[in-house]
C-alpha cells in the first residue's frame, strides 16, 4: 500500500527542473519589461497631451528623492575627500579635486541616485500598480478602454527618464561642495579650496559629464520600466504586493549595475 | 452619447457557444452555451469556484476563450475588441467584486473617468452626467470624497455609477452584493432592477446569492463544473431541475448565508 501511495503522488521536480523553471522566468520578466519598456516609449508620444499626470509623477519622483538625495551626496563627498585625503597625505593632494569629480560626475552621482529612485519612487510605483493589479483596478480601465500603460505606466517612465539626469546634476554639485567644505575646514587637509577646484575643473571634461547624464537616462528608464513590469505582474494579495515590491527593487538594482558596466564599456570604446 | 440616450432603447444580446476555458491543467469552463435577449436581467449563480467571475472575463474581453464563440450585438468579441473606442457600435462596462475604484481619485474623478479620456465632452456635460448618475444610484453630493472615505455598499454604488456613465447597453456585475449585509444586499439589487426598467440595458450578474437572483432576475442560469446546467425563470428554476439547483433551493430555505 505504501510503494503504491508514493507511486501515485506527483513527483517533486528535480535541480534541473527547478533550474530551468526559474532561467525560464527570468527570461518572462526580461521579456515583459522590454515589451512594456517598447509600450511606454511608444505612449511617450502623448506625453504633452497627458502632461498633467507625467508633472505629477515628476513632483513625487522629487519629493521622494531630493532631501534624501542631497544627504546622501553630501556624506559621500565628505567620506570621499577625508578617506582620500588620508591615503593621498605623502603623495600629492592635489588630485582630490579630480577624484571627487571624476567619481562624482562619472559614477557615484549617477548609480547612487539611481539606486535612490529605484528604492524610494521605484518600490513605491510598483506597490502602487500591484495593489491596482491586485483590486482589478487595472482591469477596469480596461473595460473602459483605458490603455494602462499610457494612463499608468507612461507617466512614471517619461518622469523617472527625465527627473534623474537633473537629480544627478543636483548630486554632483553638493557632493562636490561637500567635499570642498572638508578641504576649507579640515587643517590636516594642506590644499585650498581653489586648488581643489582648479584641478578638478582640469581633469573633469565636458563629456564626463554628459556620461553621468546618459547613465541617468538609461537608469532612469530602468528604474521606473522595472517597478511597472513587476507592479503589473502582480497577482496573489497583499503577499504578492509586497512580492512584487521587493523584487522590483532588486532587479532594477542590478539591472543598473549590468548597465552601468555596459555604459563604461562603450564610453571607452569612443 | 449618454447625456443623449434614448430612454426606450434596449440593450444588446449576448451569445455564448461551446466556451471552453483552462488554467494550467484545470478546465474552468467546459463548454458553455448561453444565450443572453437584448435588456434582459441575466443571473448566473454557483458554487464559488465554479468559474462564473471567469465566464464574465470572457464576455467583456479580459481573458480569451480557449475554444467557443462569443458574439455580442451581433458582433464577434474579438472583433468588436479589435474596434477602436470611438468606432465601437455599443459599449460594455462591467462591476468588479472589489468595486475597482482608483483609489486616488474623488469619487466624481472616478465616475468621469472613461469620459475625460475619451475627450468627447466638456466639463459641464462631464460635471452634468456625473451628478446625474450619482443621483441615480443614490450618493449626490459625494463627489469630492475619495473611496476610503466610502463605506463597502457605497463604494459598489459609486461602481455602477462609472458603469452608467459611459451609457452602456450591457452591463457585466462580478458579486455585486459579495461582504455586505442584508440590506445593502436589497439596496444594490432594486438599483439593478431600476437600471434595466428605466434604461433597458442588457445586465448579467453574477453571484452565489439565490435569494437577490430570484428576486431581480429575468432568468437564472446555473453554472457547475463549468457548464451551465440550468437556465430557466426564477419561478420555474428548481422543477424537474438539476442537483445543484435543488440544493442550491434548500440551502436558500434553511437560511444559509448567500443562499437566503
Amino acid at each position: 500500500m505504501a510503494v503504491e501511495a508514493v507511486g501515485e503522488r506527483e513527483r517533486e521536480p528535480g535541480v534541473l527542473a527547478r533550474l530551468g523553471t526559474r532561467v525560464l522566468e527570468v527570461l518572462q520578466i526580461l521579456g515583459e519589461a522590454s515589451e512594456l519598456f517598447v509600450a511606454c516609449v511608444r505612449a511617450s508620444a502623448f506625453a504633452p497631451v497627458d502632461r498633467q499626470r507625467v508633472l505629477a509623477q515628476m513632483v513625487r519622483v522629487g519629493t521622494d528623492t531630493l532631501s534624501i538625495g542631497a544627504l546622501l551626496s553630501l556624506f559621500v563627498g565628505l567620506v570621499l575627500v577625508v578617506q582620500s585625503a588620508d591615503q593621498l597625505r605623502d603623495v600629492n593632494e592635489g588630485v582630490l579635486g579630480p577624484i571627487v569629480g571624476l567619481a562624482m560626475t562619472k559614477e557615484l552621482g549617477p548609480v547612487m541616485m539611481a539606486f535612490l529612485l529605484a528604492g524610494r519612487a521605484g518600490s513605491a510605483m510598483a506597490a502602487e500598480l500591484g495593489s491596482m493589479a491586485v483590486y482589478d483596478e487595472i482591469n477596469a480601465l480596461r473595460t473602459m478602454d483605458i490603455d494602462p500603460v499610457r494612463f499608468l505606466a507612461m507617466p512614471r517612465f517619461v518622469a523617472a527618464t527625465l527627473c534623474l539626469p537633473l537629480l544627478i546634476l543636483y548630486s554632483d554639485f553638493i557632493g562636490v561642495a561637500g567635499g570642498a567644505a572638508v578641504i576649507g575646514l579640515d587643517p590636516a587637509i594642506k590644499i585650498s579650496v581653489n586648488e581643489y577646484f582648479a584641478r578638478m575643473l582640469e581633469w573633469v571634461h565636458f563629456t564626463d559629464v554628459i556620461v553621468g547624464l546618459v547613465k541617468g537616462l538609461v537608469f532612469g528608464m530602468i528604474a521606473s520600466v522595472v517597478p511597472c513590469t513587476f507592479g503589473f505582474r502582480t497577482h496573489g494579495g497583499t503577499e504578492g504586493i509586497a512580492t512584487s515590491t521587493t523584487a522590483a527593487v532588486v532587479w532594477s538594482f542590478i539591472l543598473i549595475l549590468v548597465f552601468d558596466f555596459l555604459i563604461v564599456r562603450a564610453s571607452f570604446s569612443f | 452619447m449618454a447625456d443623449t440616450r434614448d430612454s426606450r432603447r434596449q440593450g444588446v444580446a449576448v451569445e455564448l457557444t461551446g466556451v471552453r476555458k483552462r488554467y494550467g491543467g484545470q478546465a474552468v469552463l467546459r463548454g458553455v452555451d448561453l444565450r443572453v435577449e437584448p435588456g434582459e436581467l441575466l443571473a448566473i449563480v454557483g458554487q464559488s469556484g465554479t468559474g462564473k467571475s471567469v465566464l464574465l472575463r470572457q464576455i467583456i474581453g479580459l481573458e480569451t476563450p480557449d475554444a467557443g464563440r462569443i458574439v455580442v450585438g451581433g458582433v464577434e468579441l474579438p472583433r468588436y475588441l479589435a474596434t477602436s473606442p470611438e468606432e465601437k457600435p455599443f459599449r460594455i462596462a462591467m462591476v468588479f467584486q472589489s468595486a475597482a475604484l482608483l483609489a486616488s481619485l474623488t469619487v466624481g474623478e472616478n465616475v468621469a473617468l472613461r469620459l475625460r479620456e475619451r475627450r468627447r465632452h466638456d466639463e459641464a456635460q462631464i460635471r452634468e452626467i456625473v451628478a446625474r448618475v450619482l443621483d441615480q444610484v443614490e450618493l449626490a453630493g459625494t463627489e469630492d470624497k475619495y473611496p476610503s472615505q466610502l463605506s463597502g455598499g457605497m463604494r459598489k454604488r459609486v461602481a455602477i455609477a462609472r458603469a452608467l456613465a459611459v451609457d452602456p447597453e450591457l452591463i457585466l456585475y462580478d458579486e455585486p452584493t459579495a461582504d455586505l449585509d442584508p440590506i445593502l444586499t436589497q439596496q444594490i439589487g432594486e438599483l439593478i432592477r431600476r437600471i434595466k426598467t428605466e434604461q433597458g440595458d442588457t445586465q448579467v450578474i453574477v453571484t452565489h446569492n439565490l435569494a437577490l437572483a430570484r428576486a431581480i432576475a429575468d432568468r437564472i442560469a446555473v453554472l457547475d463544473a463549468g457548464r451551465i446546467v440550468e437556465c430557466k425563470p426564477p419561478a420555474e428554476l428548481g422543477k424537474d431541475g438539476h442537483t445543484l439547483t435543488r440544493e442550491f433551493i434548500r440551502a436558500a430555505a434553511f437560511g444559509i448565508p448567500g443562499g437566503a
